[in-house]
């Protein structure tokens, strides 16, 4: 399977829409959906042709792009690891849903706008792919255009504001990145990101504070993290309905994943001493997001707030830096990607036939949209973490591994699960039950078979999460360790260089120059530091003994080695 | 001087460097003699075109096969001032062509426009290779002079005039500067001649001070802070492919020259520079973000972006460790910043309707429904100037900031991609009228001119785009003749 395939196939569709004359919609609209369900197998494929047991970077494809002066060789280099496999395959299965969706909601520059909705899936399908750091901050950049056209041209009121503070939140961000990136790579001479990240573990913790300092403001700010989050309200509301789709489900999960890949993978010992702040913007920002939530009146906003509040969880569990917490944190990126996204589609229908979001406009909807009614409760549920659906798995692992780093916070994050039942139920309950107070609700027809049609997928993936979550956590195992096992090791240096005897400091010093380490995928090495052990709560959705060989890893055994 | 004298100073090593030069020295000449026949008005394109090809073609030549240092060691002819010059030539085809379809009432004096227009990369060029101040000195002349003229070549506009005694003014004072501080650098030293000043070195008060005239005199032209107040009433009221070889052929040349001589500035005002560079980009910034006019925009974008390369300098006077790595971003950023800027202007100037005010944000908007491809391209030119990456902007901004960290400026660099930030939201503006705003009422865009008339500017701008992009999509090649 050809990632470079995979990540330019939207942008051959786009291409060939350009071609097509005005005012042939049906063929626009057919070549979109044509393009990304193209795009959708060919991410399948290599999502089942990914071994999940190896944690090195599969199915490489490379091929040198330019020399910067200064000798630093620049690539184009896609690949795909365990960090990222679950984004990539979210990304190529959510997007022929939300081209879908554009039926019911843009009748004027259709062209446009299916172009510019493809042009974004090759940007961040190219975000997740990429293992150069130019290339990915080149995809990173780009993929901000179509969205800034999306909302601008397509959005709602407000749309110029929403779109310029969207562009400058977010730029802003980036530039700074873009000053870490330019450090990194004169200070080590590469731009892969596998190489990166063997040699960027070998700083300091506080030289690693600043380039995570510099990657993370970026990140934060993407998620977006409690003091940055205010442009995301601004954007989701003005948003045409599939531009929210693809913000909630899959552009914001480019900050978190940034988080993942370039915040703890690549500066473990930076994350070790930054996990309490994130920890901490994360419950905040679960427990901000969900009282948000629960004053808004306009339906949008309202799911607009509590995509800020489940967005918290991922990071609060990322950020517990255990082996729970990183899995959940991973694994809630797709829920919150499928549950949200499903929540925007939602609330795009009814806003499409009723032209209105005001939460007092409904109320005993269920009676006239029976089908509607159904689709918008296991949403809601899987969204508040009904166990048996998607959303309880990645909450519970999330909350029960950020209680073993920091029980305080994880005490926030649980009241988070409540508050959050709390305002979804009650939006829920105003919208479909009660009596039909409002004439115009009458007339309201239900959904039709386009709409049941796009989100029986995503509903499918939600049971799918919900009752076999392991087929999935599996797929980012090998990666997920090696990155716990980097973060050990940062750990177990730091506590030396505290604490510790000038030998133990000169070990883990040594352990720091350790290849074995680096070693993406060298399994018998993995097989001799993971002892099983029975300290295992997560048992029930990591299942097998290899991911408790994760949860058991001892840092003194890592010293031990070391000697 | 002797005959003999003449011909060893003038052998065929010389003769060959200076080529471009002479080819463009005698392009003029004959456009001034075809000029003459007012009945072959056909022929006056075709000399133009030509010459520019014949000295783009010796340029080129050059760069594969450079002269080295000739006349007395007072012009060098490397690689380095043949990109120089490369670019320089492309700048100027770039406004020509853009001005073929510009002037109405102006156009039977275009013949006077066209010979201005081609003596000014002789002035870059020689401004670029100079390596004696007074050769530096003869350039600039020859850049600027036709430039005045230029700027004040719609005569019956106010504006215009305005803009050329402006110009004209100031340039005096500037070259006046340049040429008192040389003169005191001649005092202090003995010598004019770079080679020779590297070897005694200035330190002398007496020849710094001549050193901090020389150095006022080339802020006048990239204009930088406090210099740069000059720049957006000549540029808006200059005809604007005028603004377009201004904007980007004077500035480049300038900094060509700035990075020969930053030997000259003391270590120590490597801070200095810096902070220089800072508050230029955020006046440059800060006074862009309240204009409503694209064109007086751009001009404020234009000292930003010279803020930007400034920063450079300071770099390099702060100790770069990859010795041209400075040379090597500012040539790159001043390669994309010619064409988008260029391109930016030009489309401008394929707009407005014979010189009237159909350069301002209103005016834009509704464009892309109007006309998609040239929207598509301003778009394309406003994510340059911005940085975004896939366009050359970008990897000059990055190379830029690169050599600012490596220095161990990152302060500085933090703050100058802060400021660049603020830039996005002026440039972002004109994208948000031309797609997101719909077309005022009664507007009535340039219609009249038959397609053929436009072909050259349209010509001009898909060049310009497709440099854009081949500089941020391909940049190899290029990055390679820097190396």
């Amino acid at each position: 399977v050809s990632l470079t395939l995979l990540t330019f196939l939207p942008l051959i569709g786009a291409l060939l829409i350009l071609f097509v004359p005005r005012g042939q919609t049906p063929l626009m609209r057919l070549i979109a959906l044509g393009a990304s369900l193209v795009t959708a197998i060919v991410g399948v494929l290599a999502y089942t042709a990914f071994d999940g047991s190896q944690a090195g970077v599969q199915m490489v494809e490379s091929a040198p792009w330019f020399v910067l002066p200064g000798g630093t060789e620049v690539h184009y280099r896609l690949g795909l690891d365990g960090l990222s496999i679950l984004m990539v395959g979210l990304t190529a299965v959510l997007m022929p849903v939300v081209i879908l969706s554009t039926w019911g909601h843009v009748h004027e520059r259709v062209k446009e706008f299916l172009v510019w909705m493809l042009v974004m899936e090759t940007g961040m399908l190219g975000v997740f792919l990429s293992v150069d750091l130019v290339l990915f901050y080149v995809f990173w950049e780009v993929s901000l255009i179509p969205l800034y056209f999306l909302v601008g041209i397509w959005g709602g009121e407000r749309r110029l504001y929403a779109t310029v503070k969207f562009f400058l939140f977010t730029l802003a961000g980036s530039l700074v990145m873009m000053i870490g990136v330019i450090a990194l790579l004169g200070r080590f001479g590469t731009s892969d990101i596998v190489e990166l990240s063997n040699r960027a573990a070998g700083l300091t913790a506080s030289q690693q504070l600043w380039f995570f300092a510099a990657f993370a403001l970026a990140f934060a700010i993407k998620v977006p993290l409690i003091p940055f989050h205010t442009w995301l309200a601004d954007a989701h509301t003005e948003a045409p309905t599939s531009g929210s789709v693809v913000l909630a489900g899959v552009l914001l999960k480019m900050g978190t994943y940034g988080l993942l890949r370039f915040g703890i993978a690549m500066f473990p010992a930076a994350a070790v001493k930054a996990s309490p702040l994130f920890m901490a913007l994360g419950a905040i920002g679960i427990l901000y997001g969900a009282l948000l939530a629960m004053a808004q009146t306009d339906l949008k906003r309202l799911v607009a707030c509590s995509s800020v509040s489940h967005l918290g969880y991922v990071v609060l569990g990322m950020f517990a830096l255990t082996s729970a917490g990183l899995y959940g944190g991973v694994l809630q990126m797709v829920n919150h990607g499928l549950s949200t996204g499903l929540l925007f589609l939602l609330v795009g229908m009814v806003y499409e036939r009723r032209h209105t979001r005001a939460l007092d406009q409904f109320g005993g909807i269920a009676t006239v949209m029976p089908l509607y009614a159904v689709f918008l409760v296991v949403t809601v549920l899987s969204s508040a973490g009904l166990p048996g659906l998607n959303g309880f798995v990645g909450e519970y692992l999330i909350l029960l591994g950020a209680f073993e780093a920091s029980p305080f916070w994880a005490v926030i994050g649980v009241s988070g699960v409540i508050l959050g039942a709390v305002y979804l139920l009650m939006a829920t309950r105003r919208v479909l039950w009660g009596p039909l107070t409002h004439e115009a609700n009458r007339k309201l027809t239900d959904i039709n078979a386009r709409e049941v049609v796009l989100m029986l997928p995503m509903v499918a993936l939600v049971v799918w999460i919900g009752v076999a979550p392991n087929a999935f956590l599996h797929k980012g195992e090998a990666s997920l360790d090696l990155v716990l096992r980097r973060v050990e090791r940062a750990r177990t240096q730091l506590a030396a260089q505290a604490t510790g005897t000038p030998e133990e400091v000169a070990a883990t010093d040594a352990l720091a120059g350790d290849e074995r380490f680096f070693l993406d995928g060298e399994r018998s090495l993995r097989d001799f530091y993971y002892h099983p052990s029975p300290v295992a709560d997560g048992r029930f959705f990591l299942g097998g003994q290899r991911s408790l060989r994760a949860i058991s890893y001892r840092s003194s055994d890592a010293v031990e080695a070391g000697r | 001087m002797s005959a003999p004298d003449l011909a060893r100073l003038y052998d065929s090593t010389a003769l060959w460097a200076i080529s471009p030069l002479l080819a463009l020295s005698l392009g003029v000449l004959a456009l001034l003699l075809v000029g003459v026949l007012t009945h072959a008005r056909w022929a006056r394109g075709v000399v133009v075109a030509a010459t520019l090809a014949l000295a783009f073609v010796l340029q080129a030549g050059l760069l594969a096969d450079p002269a080295g240092t000739v006349l007395d060691g007072t012009y060098a002819a490397d690689r380095t001032s043949a990109l120089w010059g490369l670019l320089f030539l492309s700048g100027t085809a770039v406004a020509w062509l853009f001005s073929l379809s510009y002037y109405t009432e102006d156009r039977p004096y275009k013949v006077e426009h066209d010979a201005m227009m081609l003596t000014t990369p002789i002035g870059m060029m020689l401004m670029a290779g100079a390596q004696d101040l007074l050769v530096f000195f003869v350039g600039l002349e020859l850049l600027s002079v036709p430039l005045y003229a230029l700027c004040a070549f719609r005569r019956n506009r106010t504006r215009s005039v305005e803009s050329g005694l402006k110009y004209f003014l100031l340039g005096a004072f500037a070259a006046a500067f340049f040429v008192y501080g040389t003169s005191l650098v001649y005092t202090a030293t003995g010598t004019i001649a770079l080679e020779r000043l590297r070897e005694v070195g200035v330190s002398s008060p007496l020849a710094l001070s001549g050193v901090a005239l020389i150095a006022a005199s080339v802020f006048f032209k990239i204009s930088v802070f406090p210099f740069h107040l000059w720049v957006p009433d000549v540029y808006q009221g200059a005809p604007t492919p005028v603004t377009a070889l201004m904007a980007t052929g004077t500035k480049a040349a300038a900094f060509a020259f700035l990075l020969n001589v930053t030997f000259l500035l003391p270590a120590s005002a490597a801070m200095t520079i810096a902070m220089i560079a800072i508050v230029t980009m955020a006046l440059g910034n800060l006074g862009a973000l309240v204009q409503t006019d694209v064109k007086r925009m751009l001009a404020y974008s234009g000292i930003a972006h010279a803020g930007t390369v400034l920063l450079v300098v300071a770099a390099a006077l702060a100790g770069d460790p990859q010795p041209h790595g400075a040379l090597d971003a500012a040539l790159f950023y001043m390669a994309a910043y010619v064409f988008t800027a260029a391109g930016a202007f030009g489309l401008l100037a394929l707009l407005e309707r014979d010189g009237e005010h159909f350069t301002s944000l209103d005016s834009l908007r509704g464009l892309a429904k109007d006309r998609p491809y040239v929207a598509a391209a301003m778009t394309l030119f406003m994510l340059s100037l911005g940085g975004i990456p896939l366009t050359g902007g970008f990897l000059g901004k990055y190379l830029v900031f690169y050599t600012a960290v490596r220095a161990d400026m990152i302060g500085v660099a933090v703050v100058g991609v802060l400021l660049s930030v603020v830039a996005l939201g002026y440039y972002l503006r004109v994208i948000v009228a031309m797609y997101m705003q719909p077309a005022a009422e009664g507007l009535l865009r340039r219609g009249e001119t038959s397609p053929v008339a436009l072909v050259p500017s349209t010509f001009a701008a898909a060049a310009c785009a497709v440099l854009v992009l081949l500089l941020g999509i391909l940049p190899g090649w290029f990055l390679q003749q820097l190396g």
